[in-house]
């Protein structure tokens, strides 16, 4: 099971982004435009996380005319509990750091930094 | 602007097929979401990501990196053994060169189109040697070629000439190769070629131990070997100046006996950590299509290490002062005794060519007794799973990982490794940062509806 400290930050938005609507099979653009991840980004996050049964996808069963079909993907039960997992850890991750004050327009340095996920 | 969408789209739906099957999906998926993405820039991309998805999953970096290091590889092996003159011998050696490299370059399609791409590091680190090898041993057999076959123009050497190559016409080219030598050679090639791409093909049901152990051997045969006789089998002048004495003589036995037990042990080795079944006659079978492929591999390893090392060192012989010297060394000859013993040495480079044909298939005999000595004596209780024969009923075979191997060459717990190249909010940079490393090994399979 994944813990937030397994996850990149993209991968956590990605996450988050699935976990607003776990029931619904969500596509990729969607998905980029609410984590703001390009395609070259966003879909190799996806493959890692199918690789590893926390998403599961298909393709859209009634092709629309004018379109392709689209892959979708959702969370699969064990992807649910592990995102949960991780987005709480997060939050918490960013509850303890919101003491410290950072200096506006600092940059975390590279390897360091907490990303808070981005819930839709 | 208006003709690079739809050119992207062309390309892409192209290089989709560089994608191996199992990932060829989401390539797909990303092209047919692009229908959603507002056009212009934005949808071009898309695109560009979905480029940039298909190379990372087609392993194109790999590939084009492999088809460089080859090219690269070719192209100085060509360089060192192209002859001067396109006249007779020259011909040949410019068509034997030629139809090499065609081989190499071809031979790997062909395979991969039949039996699947190598999927394991033995396999491919074996590929790579006996390329290697293959490679190195062009230009090598150009300098003995054009050695052995220049005719002094007079003098005692000319005597040495014709004595040793027999007559030929002061200061032409003679006595090396002609096109039924290089034919016999290029042939050779292609069967050393086609025998290892095959065995270290996805679908052969070779394991990656068997290979590994199989090198093992071989290359300590080879060692042996070549310390023996690192000028070949030349009897008359027999060249160690690295073993002197009895040691000559316990090298020597130690060589006759690794020759035979070297790929019965490997044999013997890969049978015992051969995954097998239950039904006897089937795990019999088993062990003894890895004895057959380890006795093979490592016999063939072997001649292969002894041919290059051995024509490497004559064609040095003949090319280098230094090295003619280190190999004389205390000895008082004559410039043409010299002579004499190079031009032997060059001779009997043929020798190599009994010895890749004689040794793979002593190597294969030996490992089927080996894989029968293992079939007798058990399974070891940590055996690693090959996949089966094929039809045989044999192991349990390994499905096609997801990404065509990707996966378990990274050898590493696979992370989705975090990569926090932040914004100044905490917040990732849109399309910043992509994930490291590959996955786990051993992760679930995809429960996608595919």
């Amino acid at each position: 099971m994944g813990s937030r400290a397994e996850f990149s930050p993209q991968t956590l938005a990605v996450l988050a982004a699935l976990c607003g609507q776990p029931s619904t099979w969500q596509h990729g653009y969607a998905l980029a435009r609410q984590t703001g991840l390009k395609s070259g980004t966003l879909y190799p996050i996806l493959i890692r996380l199918a690789d590893r049964g926390l998403v599961e996808a298909c393709w859209e069963e009634e092709p629309v005319p004018g379109r392709p079909r689209r892959h979708l993907y959702r969370l699969t039960p064990d992807g649910l509990a592990s995102a949960a997992a991780a987005l709480a850890e997060a939050e918490l991750a960013e509850a303890a750091l919101a003491p410290a004050k950072v200096r506006p327009g600092a940059t975390p340095r590279r390897g360091r930094g907490v990303a808070a996920p981005v819930v839709p | 602007m208006s003709w690079l969408g739809p050119a992207a789209a062309t390309a892409g739906r192209g290089a989709v097929r560089l994608v191996p099957a199992a990932r060829r999906d989401w390539a797909e998926a990303v092209w047919a979401e692009a229908h959603e993405v507002p056009p212009g820039w934005q949808r071009l991309a898309w695109r560009a990501g979905g480029l940039g998805l298909i190379a990372r999953e087609g392993q194109m970096t790999r590939r084009i990196g492999i088809l460089l290091l080859f090219a690269a590889a070719a192209g100085a092996a060509a360089w060192g053994a192209w002859p001067g003159s396109p006249v007779s011998h020259g011909a040949a050696v410019q068509g034997g060169i030629i139809i090499t490299l065609a081989l190499l370059a071809g031979l790997p399609l062909l395979t991969r189109w039949r039996l699947g791409p190598p999927d394991s590091r033995p396999a491919r680190w074996l590929r790579a040697g006996i390329y290697a090898a293959i490679l190195a041993t062009i230009p090598a057999q150009a300098a003995i070629g054009l050695f052995a076959g220049a005719v002094p123009r007079s003098g005692i050497d000319r005597h040495v000439f014709d004595v040793v190559q027999g007559p030929g016409v002061p200061g032409s080219s003679s006595g090396g190769l002609d096109w039924g030598g290089e034919i016999a050679i290029l042939i050779l090639t292609a069967c050393y070629v086609a025998v290892i791409l095959a065995l270290t093909a996805r679908r052969t049901p070779v394991a990656p131990a068997t290979l590994a152990i199989a090198v093992g051997a071989g290359l300590v045969l080879g060692v042996v070997m070549y310390a023996v006789a690192p000028l070949g089998l030349n009897v008359k002048y027999p060249y160690r100046p690295w073993l002197h004495g009895s040691a000559a003589d316990a090298f020597g036995v130690l060589a006759w006996v690794l020759l035979f037990g070297a790929p019965l042990i490997a044999g013997a080795i890969a049978g015992r950590r051969c995954h097998v079944p239950d039904d006897p006659g089937q795990a019999g079978i088993a062990r003894a299509w890895q004895g057959f492929a380890a006795g093979l591999v490592s016999g063939g390893v072997g001649a292969l290490f002894v041919t290059v090392f051995g024509s490497g060192t004559v064609s040095l012989l003949v090319e280098s002062a230094w090295v003619r010297d280190w190999l004389n060394h205390g000895q008082h000859l004559t410039s043409s005794a010299v002579y004499g013993r190079e031009l032997y040495a060059s001779q009997n480079v043929t020798a190599y060519f009994f010895l890749l044909v004689a040794f793979p298939f002593i190597g294969l005999m030996m490992g089927l007794i080996g894989s029968g000595v293992a079939n007798v004596t058990g399974t070891l209780p940590d055996s690693s799973g090959p996949p089966g024969p094929p039809g045989g009923g044999g192991p349990e075979p390994v499905p096609a990982p997801p990404d065509g191997g990707r996966q378990a060459d990274a050898g590493i717990a696979g992370v989705l490794t975090p990569v926090p190249d932040l914004g100044p909010a905490g917040r990732p940079e849109p399309g910043q940062g992509v994930l490291a490393g590959g996955t786990h090994a051993g992760s679930a399979p995809v429960p996608a509806h595919h």
